[in-house]
């Protein structure tokens, strides 16, 4: 029998092997006891490697993560990348707290965390993830989400950059960037709806392993029976303008895959490009198709005929409806029967870019966007804003994604129908057009997007005056956030105030579901709101209470205390307002009927 | 202890020479358990007459319990040959079966292990650093120390150090 053995005596691959199944506590205390032991466990790669890929899912794309993985395991750092993740761990976890705590510098302090970008991803869905009954579960949910919102959308403005910039981005990502700004999680990423195509391209060549002989009529058939037997179908007449239609991401991932014809192009060509068949998207007017040519010297049909021209043999294919050639007589007809002069057809028969399909998605995107808004109507509150678990897209992040998407990319053309390629003063004037929309979402709904707004679309605006006008409002709301909050106590006697913030109401005339945020003992608004509002018609005139208010469609209202109705005891808040309050409230208090303030900085007898 | 005929690898049998000379006789599916006895068979092809297969590496009384465990786990699927489970979540979850088999002295223990390792029988391999992980995890240095007789060697000054360095594990 050998001599009694001890740890640091097992072969080294085995003690590797041991410390593969150690998390990084244990590995510290390990390395704490011995020379030997420390030095091991410093140099145990992939040990290291195993903890970072184990313990953290999403990587800053400026890791190179994949990469990194195949380097040779001493050169990669991976011990360093570690220690490096935990110290980004803390710091959000530190950095939302302080966001939680205050309202004072709450902007700042998200636009920090957010500095961390997807490095911050999975300490912030592990926050969002916080037990139901968390002290601050709403505020903690809400803003966890806001961070990771905020991070989402600098990666997709960075993607339009790049094509702006013309940079080689593939459609997908070009089209995915707005899923990054409707909705925010951890299914949505830009590399996810990269990896499900790449992974519907190998389904495809397994399924017909004789794919990449076959002609190229054949191959373009092929694939659109392939996608209309994995079920994306477009999408029916009545749901056509559904907003969810128009996001690349969210049509691969929902089971049902429906999707406008843009995106089916989309989806068809990605595929297309990973499987050898060169298909690109045809913006013809109110219907996107598909342009499908033959490799040079070869016809359709795949017979060699060698030819001293440019031109190739090409064909038209809609993958929306089931991928059936579309034959150019018929779309030349239609092009006719619009009155579209013979000098354009050419255009409209061409492969567009992909700035021009992403400027049409934001037009599909406002249109949607616009007829939301018009179905809910001044004061019918059926549409309510997303809760957390909503496969549907934000109004306000979709809206707002397109007015970004606008703004940055340049070099398009096309309105609803498909016009011709625009000039760059057509540019500079669709810019101008959407800023004050820009400004408004940015202002209502992404506060913390100061320093994208700075970065990325005041400069897209030299003028002096413009850019006087926007450094001014930006340093106004910076100011905001750099002040605290004016206190609002209640007075010891007499308080006239009825309702507390976090107060559940409904409006008694409009009967929408609202909650109190703040309050004045009077009406504080201007002389011409009180005009144009009639608020002296009210029974209690000006001088009754009027509350602060967010409603459940997001907006946010200013009521005269006789208009509230608070809600009977026992009553619930909508799925909507509960995600919603989290900007102002800690937690739903089921047993007070009560939000629970979360700004007691400006409130603290509430 | 031929296997020249077509018996299932069920009934045929072998026999182990141990590091201190004994025989043990064991079924030819329970001893393929072992990567190195299987690829030393396979080489030999199936009519070669092996009388006594040499484990120059392992005493009796490791052997025996070697072979309780793969005896245990003849039926197992085979390990699966692709080396994806570096980037694996390393679970220490270990079935009951394995747990009371494991519970041994260390000497024993780190025997199997080192046992598992020259024959090649992964899944072992993996209970035993599994089980050597679960004494180590939840445990302060100096309990680690106690249980495997390491030798502190940091001075106080340097063991001050490290921990401060290793602060941030801390963290959960």
């Amino acid at each position: 029998m050998p001599p009694n053995r001890t740890l640091p005596e097992l072969p080294a691959e085995v003690l590797e092997s041991v410390l593969l199944h150690l998390d990084a506590p244990s590995l510290s205390a390990l390395s704490l006891t011995s020379k030997f032991l420390q030095d091991f466990v410093a140099d145990a790669h992939v040990v290291w490697r195993n903890l970072c890929l184990t313990t953290f899912q999403f990587w800053d794309p400026r890791h190179d993560i994949t990469a990194k993985s195949s380097e040779p395991l001493s050169k990669a750092g991976w011990r360093a990348l570690f220690h490096y993740r935990i110290h980004v761990r803390q710091e959000t976890r530190r950095l939302l707290n302080n966001v939680l705590q205050l309202q004072y510098r709450r902007v700042q302090h998200i636009v920090e965390a957010a500095g961390y970008g997807y490095d911050a991803k999975d300490t912030l869905l592990e926050e969002f993830d916080c037990p139901d009954d968390c002290e601050d579960v709403l505020a903690r949910r809400y803003y966890a989400h806001a961070i990771l919102g905020r991070i989402q959308r600098e990666l997709a403005i960075k993607v339009w950059k790049d094509l702006s910039g013309g940079k080689d981005v593939p459609l997908e990502r070009a089209l995915s960037a707005f899923d990054m700004f409707a909705l925010v999680g951890r299914d949505v990423d830009l590399n996810r709806t990269s990896a499900e195509l790449d992974d519907l391209a190998r389904r495809l060549l397994r399924k017909y392993p004789a794919f990449p002989d076959m002609s190229t009529r054949a191959k373009a058939s092929t694939l659109g029976q392939f996608l209309h037997d994995q079920g994306f179908r477009g999408v029916s007449d009545e749901s056509y303008r559904a907003l969810r239609n128009s996001f690349i991401g969210l049509a691969m991932r929902l089971p049902k895959h429906e999707s406008l014809p843009l995106i089916s192009v989309a989806i068809y060509c990605a595929i297309a490009s990973r499987v050898g068949l060169n298909a690109r998207p045809c913006g013809f007017i109110f219907h996107v198709i598909c342009w499908v040519s033959a490799p040079k010297s070869y016809t359709l049909d795949g017979e060699y005929k060698p030819s001293q021209s440019d031109e190739l043999d090409t064909m038209y294919v809609d993958p929306f409806r089931g991928g059936d050639e579309v034959f150019k007589a018929d779309l030349i007809r239609k092009l006719k029967g619009l009155a579209v002069p013979a000098s354009q057809h050419a255009y409209y028969l061409s492969p567009s870019t992909t700035s021009e399909l992403v400027i049409r998605t934001a037009r599909n995107i406002t249109a949607s966007v616009q007829s939301v808004r018009q179905n809910r109507g001044p004061y019918q509150f059926g549409v309510h804003a997303q809760s957390w678990h909503s496969p549907e897209p934000d109004v306000d992040g979709a809206f707002y994604g397109a007015i970004w998407a606008i703004t940055l990319v340049s070099g398009a053309g096309g309105d609803v129908a498909g016009n011709m390629p625009e000039s760059s003063h057509d540019v500079e004037t669709r810019r101008r057009q959407y800023l004050p929309y820009l400004l408004e979402c940015f202002q209502l709904h992404f506060p913390w997007d100061i320093t994208l707004l700075e970065e990325h679309a005041i400069p897209l605006f030299p003028d002096p005056p413009d850019q006087n006008r926007l450094k001014i409002f930006t340093q106004s709301m910076r100011k905001l956030d750099s002040v605290r909050k004016e206190v609002n106590r209640r007075p010891p006697q007499n308080d006239k105030v009825l309702f507390k913030v976090g107060q559940l109401f409904r409006h008694k005339r409009y009967d929408y579901e609202g909650v109190v945020t703040g309050w004045d003992p009077a009406c504080n608004a201007g002389e011409d709101w009180i005009q144009h509002m009639g608020v002296d018609r009210l029974q209690g005139g000006r001088n009754q209470s009027f509350y602060h208010v967010l409603v459940d469609d997001k907006t946010v209202r200013y009521v005269a205390e006789e208009n509230i109705e608070p809600v009977e005891p026992g009553t619930e808040p909508s799925a909507a307002m509960l995600t919603l309050a989290g900007r102002y409230f800690k937690r739903w208090d089921r047993h007070n009927n009560i939000f629970v303030s979360n700004v007691r900085d400006e409130y603290p007898d509430d | 202890m031929a296997s020249t005929d077509q018996q299932p690898k069920s009934q045929q049998k072998l026999i182990l020479t141990t590091s201190d000379d004994h025989d043990i006789e064991v079924d030819r599916d329970v001893a393929e358990r072992s990567i190195l006895i299987k690829n030393l068979l396979d080489d030999f092809g199936p009519d070669a007459e092996i009388d006594k297969i040499p484990i120059p590496n392992v005493n009796e009384a490791v052997m025996k319990k070697v072979i309780e465990w793969c005896t245990h786990h003849r039926g197992d699927p085979p390990a699966s040959q692709d080396d994806d489970t570096d980037n694996r979540k390393k679970s220490t979850d270990i079935d009951e079966w394995d747990q009371k088999f494991m519970q041994v002295d260390q000497e024993m223990l780190f025997e199997i292990i080192l046992a598992a390792n020259y024959l090649d029988i992964k899944a072992l391999l993996d209970v035993g650093c599994k089980t050597v992980a679960n004494m180590i995890k939840g445990k302060s240095p100096e309990e680690i120390r106690k249980t495997f007789n390491i030798q502190n060697d940091f001075t106080p000054e340097e063991e001050d150090q490290i921990r401060r360095e290793n602060e941030w594990a801390e963290d959960r």
